[in-house]
Parts: C-alpha cells; sequence; structure tokens
C-alpha cells in the first residue's frame, strides 16, 4: 500500500484524535488570538448603545443546551449591556428544550453581577410559553394577555417595569438569541407587522440565512454564532471598563476563550480538507485514462 | 349596549359548527369529511380578512376574532406537547414490550421522560416551584436538567465536530466546477471567520504583521461573499419557500389539500 492509499484510507480514529486535542489544547492553555469585528456586529452594538436609560427591551431565548456555548454568551453579553446602560430588560423562552432553564440560569447569574438592578423594575422573567408564532401575534397586540404571570406565577401588572408598555409596539428592542426558526418569526412577524426593531444572535450554522434579511433591513443587527460573540464580548470590554475587568478575570466561560478552540478546530478542518483533495487528485492522476 | 358580535361568531364557527359535524357524522361519513375542511377554511380565512376589514368585531386587539384565534391558537400548540408526550410513550412501550432491537434504549427513555415529568409535576403541584424553590434554592428537576438533560445535549452536538471532521476529509472534494466553486468558498469562510492565519504565525513575530493583513482580507472577502452571492442566495429561498407557504396555505384554506385529516385513500 502507497503512502498516497494511506492516507486516503485513513483510521477515522485518528481524525477524532486530532480533532479532540485541537479543542482541547486551546482550551488548557489559551492563546489570546485577536479578534476582528465584523459589520453587522458593530451594526448591533451601536443600536445597543443608542438606547437610552429607562428604555425597556425584550430578551428571548430561543434555544436549547445543544447551542449554549454559542449562545449563551450572546444573551449574557446583552443583558450586561442593558443593565449597565440602566435599560430594561423582559426575559422570557419560546424554545421548547431547555429554553427556561437556560433563561433562568442566565437571569440568576447576572442578578448576581448586578446587586443592585431590582427585580420586576430593572429586569423581569416571564417563562416559557409554547407556540412561538403565536405567542409573538399576542405580543404585539398584549404582552398580558400572552403572559399574564412571570415565571413565579406573579401577575405581571405587578411590575413597575410595564409601566407603559401594554405590547411589543412600546419596545425599543427585541433581541431573540436562537437556534433554528424561531429568530426568523421575530423578523416576520415582529419586525415586519409591529415595526420594533430585531437584532439575532443565531448560531454559526444559521447565521448564513440572516444575511438576507440584514441586506433588506428588516434587522438592526446580528451576533453570528461564537465569533459575533466574542467580537461584541471585546465591544463590551473596551466600551465599560467594570465590564472588562469581569470579562477579564471570569474563571467562567466566555465567547473570547472559546473562539480559541474553535480557530483549531478550524484549522484541522481546512487541513483534512486540502490533504484530502491533493490526495484524491494524485489518485486520479495515477489512475490510468480509460 | 354593545354585543360581542365577534366572541358569538366565534362560539358558532369553532364551538356550535363542530359539534354539528360530530353529531352529523355519526350518521355519514361525508359530514365527518367535511367538517375540518370547514373549520380550516374559517381558520384561515378570519385572519386575513381582519387585514383588509378593520371592524372591531373582526381585528379589535382584545375581542376581535382574529387576535382571540391567536389566543387560541397558543392553547392549541399546548396540546401538540401532551400528544407527542403520548406518541413517545406509545411507540416506546411497543418496542421495550416487543423487545426489539435497541429496546434497553427504550426503557431508559421512558424511565427519563416519567422521573423527569414526576419532580416537575410534583414541583409545580406542591406550589415548591419547577426550577427553584420560593427560597432560590435548585429543585431536583433543576438538578435533572442541569446535571443529565443539558450535558446530554450538549454532547450529542458536540460529537458533530468529530463527524464533520471526517465527512470533510472524505467527502468534501473538488469533483466538478460547482463542488470546487463550494470548497473555494467553504475554505475562505472558515479562513475569514477566525484568527487562523495568526494562529498560524504565532511562533512567528516577524510574519505577524502580514499574518494580520492577510487575515484581515479573508475577512472582507468573507464579509462579501456572506453580504453579496449568500445573501441574493438565501433571499431567493426564502422568498420560493414564502410562495410555496402561501400555495399550501391557500390550498389547505380551499380543501383542496386534504392529507393534514390523515384520511385513508378512497375516504
Amino acid at each position: 500500500m502507497t503512502l498516497l492509499d494511506r492516507i486516503l484510507r485513513i483510521d477515522r480514529r485518528w481524525i477524532f484524535l486530532l480533532v479532540g486535542l485541537s479543542v482541547l489544547i486551546p482550551i488548557l492553555i489559551p492563546l489570546g488570538l485577536p479578534i476582528s469585528t465584523t459589520a453587522p456586529t458593530q451594526a448591533a452594538f451601536d443600536f445597543i448603545e443608542g438606547l437610552q436609560p429607562g428604555d425597556v427591551v425584550w430578551l428571548s431565548f430561543d434555544y436549547g443546551p445543544s447551542s449554549a456555548p454559542e449562545n449563551d454568551p450572546m444573551a449574557e453579553g446583552f443583558m450586561r449591556h442593558c443593565l449597565s446602560k440602566d435599560v430594561k430588560v423582559i426575559v422570557c423562552a419560546l424554545y421548547p428544550l431547555g429554553g427556561l432553564g437556560l433563561a433562568n440560569s442566565a437571569v440568576a447569574r447576572i442578578a448576581a453581577e448586578f446587586p443592585n438592578k431590582k427585580y420586576g423594575v430593572d429586569y423581569v422573567n416571564l417563562g416559557y410559553k409554547d407556540g412561538a408564532e403565536a405567542v409573538m401575534r399576542r405580543l404585539g397586540e398584549n404582552i398580558a394577555s400572552a403572559f399574564p404571570t412571570d415565571v413565579n406565577g406573579r401577575p405581571v401588572s405587578e411590575f413597575p417595569i410595564f409601566q407603559g408598555v401594554q405590547s411589543l409596539r412600546q419596545i425599543k428592542l427585541v433581541f431573540t438569541v436562537a437556534t433554528g426558526l424561531i429568530g426568523e418569526y421575530w423578523i416576520t412577524l415582529v419586525n415586519s407587522q409591529f415595526g420594533t426593531p430585531v437584532i439575532v444572535g443565531p448560531t454559526a450554522v444559521s447565521a448564513p440565512k440572516y444575511y438576507a434579511f440584514l441586506s433588506s433591513r428588516q434587522m438592526a443587527g446580528m451576533l453570528g454564532g461564537m465569533k459575533g460573540a466574542a467580537e461584541y464580548e471585546q465591544l463590551l470590554m473596551k466600551r465599560y471598563p467594570p465590564l472588562g475587568e469581569f470579562y477579564e478575570s471570569t474563571r467562567g466561560f466566555t465567547a473570547i476563550k472559546g473562539m480559541d478552540a474553535q480557530t483549531g478546530i478550524h484549522l484541522v478542518i481546512i487541513l483534512f480538507v486540502v490533504v484530502g483533495n491533493v490526495a484524491f487528485f494524485m489518485h486520479r492522476l495515477r489512475q490510468p485514462r480509460s | 349596549m354593545t354585543y360581542p358580535i365577534g366572541k358569538f361568531l366565534l362560539i358558532f364557527c369553532f364551538g356550535v359548527l363542530p359539534i354539528m359535524g360530530i353529531l352529523l357524522g355519526l350518521r355519514g361519513p361525508a359530514a365527518r369529511r367535511q367538517g375540518p375542511i370547514v373549520l380550516a377554511f374559517l381558520a384561515g380565512v378570519i385572519p386575513i380578512i381582519s387585514l383588509f376589514i378593520p371592524k372591531l368585531f373582526l381585528a379589535d386587539s382584545e375581542s376581535g376574532m382574529s387576535p382571540r384565534l391567536d389566543a387560541y391558537l397558543i392553547i392549541v400548540a399546548g396540546f401538540a406537547l401532551p400528544l407527542g408526550i403520548v406518541n413517545v410513550i406509545q411507540n416506546n412501550s411497543k418496542r421495550a414490550m416487543r423487545r426489539e432491537k435497541g429496546w434497553f434504549y427504550a426503557v431508559v427513555l421512558l424511565f427519563g421522560l416519567f422521573a423527569t415529568a414526576a419532580v416537575g409535576l410534583y414541583g409545580a403541584i406542591s406550589g415548591e416551584g419547577i426550577g427553584f424553590r420560593p427560597d432560590g434554592s435548585s429543585t431536583p428537576f433543576k438538578w435533572i436538567e442541569d446535571n443529565a438533560f443539558r450535558p446530554l445535549q450538549a454532547t450529542m452536538f458536540a460529537l458533530l465536530a468529530f463527524f464533520m471532521a471526517s465527512a470533510a476529509f472524505r467527502a468534501f472534494r473538488a469533483r466538478n466546477t460547482e463542488a470546487t466553486i463550494l470548497l473555494v468558498a467553504g475554505l475562505i469562510v472558515m479562513t475569514g471567520r477566525v484568527p487562523l492565519l495568526e494562529l498560524l504565525a504565532s511562533p512567528f513575530p516577524a510574519l505577524q504583521p502580514a499574518a494580520a493583513s492577510a487575515s484581515a482580507w479573508f475577512g472582507k472577502l468573507t464579509e462579501w461573499i456572506m453580504n453579496v452571492p449568500n445573501s441574493a442566495a438565501q433571499s431567493g429561498i426564502i422568498i420560493g419557500a414564502a410562495l410555496g407557504a402561501a400555495a399550501m396555505a391557500i390550498r389547505v384554506i380551499l380543501g383542496i389539500e386534504r392529507s393534514y385529516l390523515g384520511l385513508e385513500k378512497g375516504e
């Protein structure tokens, strides 16, 4: 068997080993690679920066644990950004496979970081509701009819955050952290019908679809995958020194840390594609023409 | 005194008519078939005409027929979950009882389903809370979510990276022009989305400025690919899918498309 044949018939366990190492090594030994900012992330950051203290925004957890390493940093970064600017945040979850659990955990984490912010005044968690499209249409007419109570069963009319906010028409921005179709629904139902600006934080796999909505200006910005989340974290660090200190000192997972591992895996996959193609063409050249 | 016309009409359309359809269907199979078609027609037509006829009984945000239908839809969507659970229980219990291939996994699935549902329902009924107790501490449901559900879902998704790398090596080949264009675009986007060149140049300080400028160029090229060819193709796909969905909706509303009724051939 020639070297070429050996390459073409490599045991896939070697591939798995290299993939595992390319993720594991950058996690154990952070590389601190530089991250450049793309236009969709900058647009999203600038839009949020343009909000005024006291404005109310909506954060929807439309993803599950499978994509949490990509999506968690977006949702948490957005909450940190808003609360740092005294912008009020209403949280909900429309994804059935674990969206509520992620929302509860994120709200608890961020609440602990901002002890001076009050539940019901500066932020509120409405919990999960099934039937995403129908819920969005109801939210456009009346929030209380879709979410009569918060996640703990307390009537939403008790919370000062809802003063002057009856429907999504009074909300200054919807930020949906989404996997699957729910992000698209926020654009086509909420932005198109009620005019509320929408920013989407999709997984990297879904991000290409949203460029069409960015081009048609139906979205105010986008954080595409872990790269978008890392760019957003970096912008937050530059603009808000306390957040910069937090992101530098935290032992928890951040998208900036995740980018090192993602770069490693991209390198391995590119190498495999190139080596596979070179071996494929050399093999074809050696075969006699029929 | 104002009469809630919209409410009465909805009760007639989605309460009286279905009951009449069921009663008539007991006598004649034709009525059993026609009833759901009439319901689908009304449910499809009311939101459409409410957009064009802004009468209060149709479009009022509180009492209009269309917004009320949206509220009904949330309830109907809620019933989809129990239906799914019943389906999972039926299929997996059959597999387990017949000792079909992989029956052990069916048992594990059913155990997970019942155990999680039991602690969740207990938390909801007892007032202890599903995720967190009133004092802020975690419930057993939260423990299952944090220690079983989340790691398992994350593991399933993470495994994709291994199979993607293996598949990319074996199948991502420049066999023809279309595959070559896809391959080149894919490699550019993969390079432009991460600081790959900076990683390669990190052991060589002299090369780092060149790597940074090359990386910036790849980044711009990636953005162009995403903004121009990708965006154009995605727009076409989205518009095509929307037109297809609209056509299908018209077929359902007019009763031409009947596969959703689950009728047998010839019914």
